[in-house]
């Protein structure tokens, strides 16, 4: 009974710490995920880019059709280096050894690096989920479109994205989820999330269980998180 | 005068010749039905005229003004975008599969592409819309969403958004291959009201009665050729080849 108090006791002191430290957790998935959400927009319309209806002079249409394999080469490029590198990597890369040769990046805050690197990498992955969403709207929807003369942006800006926006939503909400949880890497270059404040609290090595009541607040949050987003999923199903 | 013309169009789906030298031409106020086989090329055809189908070369022409002309799978000439898209706002295209924004109300489908497309004010529009929505029986759906309408009303909803950019021929694929067999005399019945008032169509089908009934003209397409055309009374009544008798013999 004693040691039950003493333990109890334990995790109410250290309570103050963790939630500051998770407030930390939260900043950085939700900013890291919004920047990538508009991020990937831009490389998910690049992966599909097309020329799409033939018009004009033969050197124009060469033109267009060389800035279009150029934007999807980049497109593809940025989604290949990003999904297949380890994230640990790209944000070692970023802290470490980027401000070495571009000084301007001297991070003061280790933040910043974290914020960079996530952005960049959670916008590969988002892409990829935006691109699919997009091809996933049927054909007939693109053809209607053609015959009706609406152009290409057009089409994709009134028809097809607000048609896939409700089919990617629940997959961009699961990415934020695991973004919540992979956000525990930023302790590898000490900045102070809830994985570093733990880590910091265990060092002594009475607190060492300290891991436990850590990883309820994990659960807690992905857990309030995961109803958010199933309701805001079921209000916008229900509007068709 | 013709409204669409054909000259020599080909096209090739791998080593399958699906269009071979389609000379094609549809006069204004004229009711022509294609019918034959599946993939005779019937709506290959059609699609390739509005630009929905490439074509590895002839020409097309629309109120005979050059449309496309490819030779050898290349683009020999074609009029500016502006004008380009002007031409094909004169054929309006009716789907199989309807192909309605699901995201969009039935008059909302009626009335964006007459704002976004053809600049017209948003109430002349809604009026518009609102008209021709009588016209196809469904005044009381215009504020529902698609998927709560039954495939005869989607495909009668498709018909009147097409019209809505005042088209000067309506191009059918197939409009009543998706439906169920009691909801196609409804969309029949809107299309012969529309032939009646004098729009120029070009319908492929499998509906013989309504081939017979409302067609000025009927074309038997079969691999890829026209192979037989003539009034509906001598095309079907008394066809001369073999491949026509054979094919209404086994859909009669």
């Amino acid at each position: 009974m004693e040691a039950f108090q003493q333990a109890f006791r334990q995790i109410i002191g250290w309570m103050p710490a963790l939630i500051k430290a998770s407030g930390n957790t939260i900043l950085l998935t939700a900013t890291a995920v919004t920047t990538a959400l508009a991020l990937s927009v831009f490389l998910a319309l690049g992966k599909i880019s097309r020329v799409h209806s033939p018009s004009g002079s033969r050197g124009l249409n060469l033109l267009r059709k060389a800035a279009s394999a150029l934007v999807r080469g980049i497109s593809s490029a940025y989604v290949f280096f990003f999904r297949g590198t380890p994230l640990l990597m790209q944000l070692f890369f970023i802290y470490y050894v980027l401000p070495r040769y571009i000084p301007a990046l001297a991070f003061r805050e280790r933040f910043w690096a974290a914020y960079i690197a996530f952005s960049l990498n959670v916008a590969a992955y988002l892409a990829e989920i935006i691109r699919a969403a997009i091809q996933s709207i049927p054909k007939g929807q693109l053809e209607a479109s053609h015959a009706l003369g609406f152009s290409y942006g057009q089409t994709m800006r009134m028809i097809v994205i607000p048609q896939a926006y409700r089919r990617m939503i629940p997959p961009v909400c699961n990415e934020f989820v695991m973004v919540l949880k992979d956000t525990s890497l930023v302790a590898l270059i000490a900045m102070t999330d809830l994985t570093y404040q733990t880590k910091i609290i265990a060092s002594n090595r009475a607190s060492s269980l300290v891991y436990i009541p850590a990883m309820v607040v994990y659960l807690v949050m992905t857990a309030f998180f995961t109803i958010v987003f199933n309701r805001l999923e079921k209000r916008l199903s229900a509007k068709e | 005068m013709s409204i669409i013309r054909t000259e020599y169009l080909n096209k090739h789906f791998g080593a399958l010749h699906v269009l071979q030298d389609i000379n094609l031409t549809v006069d204004q106020g004229e009711v022509v039905c294609i019918i034959g086989p599946s993939g005779a090329g019937k709506s290959t055809l059609l699609r390739a005229l509005n630009g929905l189908e490439s074509v590895h070369s002839g020409k097309i022409y629309i109120d005979d003004t050059l449309f496309l002309h490819r030779e050898e799978g290349k683009l020999v000439s074609a009029p500016p975008s502006v004008q380009r898209k002007a031409m094909l706002l004169e054929t309006g295209m009716v789907f199989q599969s309807f192909n309605l924004f699901p995201h969009k109300t039935v008059l909302e489908n009626l009335v964006l592409a007459q704002v976004k497309v053809k600049r017209t004010p948003k109430n002349e529009a809604e009026e518009k819309a609102r008209g021709l929505l009588d016209q196809v029986g469904l005044n009381d759906k215009a504020e529902a969403y698609p998927a709560k309408l039954s495939g005869g009303q989607q495909q009668r909803v498709a018909i009147a958004r097409a019209l809505a950019m005042e088209p000067r021929i309506m191009l059918f694929d197939e409009p009543t291959s998706a439906l169920d067999p009691e909801l196609v005399g409804g969309v029949l019945a809107v299309m012969k009201d529309l032939a009646r008032s004098g729009m120029t169509m070009l319908v492929v089908t499998h509906e013989i009665g309504f081939a017979r009934e409302a067609a000025n003209r009927v074309i038997f397409m079969c691999d890829g050729q026209i192979a037989e055309e003539g009034p509906p009374a001598q095309l079907l009544g008394n066809p001369q080849n073999p491949r026509t008798r054979q094919f209404l013999n086994s859909v009669l």
